[in-house]
């Protein structure tokens, strides 16, 4: 096959990865051995933002091709079909056309749509409310609120890159919301909420990916990972600081 | 304690499924964090401190991703993060938010403190596990060769 073919189907595979919060290591090793299942040596650097990649090709020719990644979200499932789409092109290097046929399936894979999320969502609260030893009620109300938190958070997603104000946003509300309902409804524990309703917008990917990319020599994507995790912690403590805060001047 | 095994195996269940997991390896994920908490538990039982307590639930979450991870043949991720999930210092990481705000910044501090030490023993116990194991597996690789 044609070198330039093998770098577009090895940054295509990439940039499914990347863009699917796939760890540095893994998308590097993935395209080294796409290359070497067309008997071609290739070189690859990821780090969080992009992927350069450059093959030389049997006749000494050099194929540098540099992918740029805006938008990146969670999806486990992706990254699965495109480890075992790189381990079978070793035992059966499939032609361009298949190759390019099933990287566009696993673009267009099934993913849960919007309700089961928002389902799992609230559950994940409503289920932190009661592990962190809160009250059925206390559940129910961090369950409301996670909903309406998550919905929210999609809904930016949407318009484009606006992490610091999606989870500034997420913090205030949930800050104000239980504040209110406290107020409102003596019964319910405002920390019990808040602790279940926080938890849906941990950054524990980035947390455990900035961890693994750090042990495997990528300090790079690393750090960038613990900076994104670190944006994020910090972006939803000050959301809830501020509601707590007018809260106390308030009432 | 059983209760709250029962709500760990849900509360590593419902957050994978906002990482669209496999279906097929939900219910894997879900013991992940099941077990997890079972030794995050005991440990506390005994010892009495979240820190050591975070870091061996934190190492049994490891080895078991890790382990599954070779038998299913998947990411490690796939358990590795429903399964740190129940560990996570929610409680004391929203204490020292609530300190801040009523400006007392001597306990702010302690328990801030006390949530950065926890959460470092969760990384510590993801490393270690994380290492030996592709210690091992680059050890056999090197025999083969």
């Amino acid at each position: 096959m044609e070198t330039k073919k093998v770098a577009e189907i090895a940054v295509s595979a990439g940039e499914i990865l990347l863009s699917n919060g796939a760890e540095a290591y893994r998308v590097e090793e993935t395209i080294s051995k796409i290359c070497n299942s067309y008997g071609l040596t290739g070189d690859c650097i990821s780090n969080l933002t992009g992927i350069f990649i450059s093959i030389t090709g049997p006749d000494g020719e050099m194929v540098t091709s540099i992918r740029r990644i805006r938008q990146r979200r969670v999806d486990l499932y992706r990254v699965e079909l495109i480890n075992s789409f790189s381990r079978g092109l070793m035992e059966n290097p499939v032609s361009y056309e298949e190759a390019k046929r099933i990287l566009g399936d696993i673009t267009n894979a099934p993913s849960f749509n919007l309700g089961i999320r928002l389902m799992a969502a609230s559950m994940t609260s409503f289920v932190y409310t009661l592990f962190f030893k809160g009250t059925v009620p206390d559940a129910i109300i961090a369950l409301v609120i996670s909903l309406g938190v998550y919905f929210i958070l999609q809904k930016i997603d949407e318009v484009g890159f606006f992490q610091f104000l999606q989870y500034f946003l997420s913090g205030l509300l949930i800050g104000a919301l239980s504040v209110l309902i406290q107020h409102l409804f003596p019964i319910i524990h405002k920390d019990n909420v808040i602790t279940g309703a926080i938890i849906v917008l941990l950054p524990g990917v980035s947390l455990t990916n900035g961890i693994k990319d750090i042990l495997y020599g990528d300090y790079v994507s690393g750090l960038a990972q613990f900076g994104e995790a670190m944006l994020i912690i910090i972006a939803m403590s000050a959301g809830i600081v501020t509601a707590l805060s007018l809260f106390m001047k308030w009432m | 304690m059983l209760q709250q095994t029962v709500l760990a195996f849900f509360g590593s269940i419902f957050p994978v499924i906002l990482f669209n997991i496999d279906r097929r390896k939900i219910l894997w994920a879900g013991f992940c964090g099941a077990i997890g908490w079972i030794i995050y538990s005991l440990v506390s039982a005994n010892t009495n401190s979240p820190i050591f307590s975070s870091f061996f639930g934190a190492l049994t979450v490891g080895i078991y991703s890790e382990s599954m991870a070779r038998i299913l043949k998947t990411p490690t991720f796939e358990f590795l993060i429903p399964g740190i999930f129940p560990l996570v210092p929610g409680m004391i990481a929203y204490k020292t938010l609530r300190y801040i705000v009523e400006n007392n910044m001597s306990s702010a501090f302690s328990s801030g403190t006390q949530t950065l030490a926890v959460g470092g023993a969760i990384g510590f116990g993801i490393m270690l596990s994380t290492t030996i194991f592709k210690f091992i597996s680059r050890i056999q690789k090197n025999r083969k060769k």
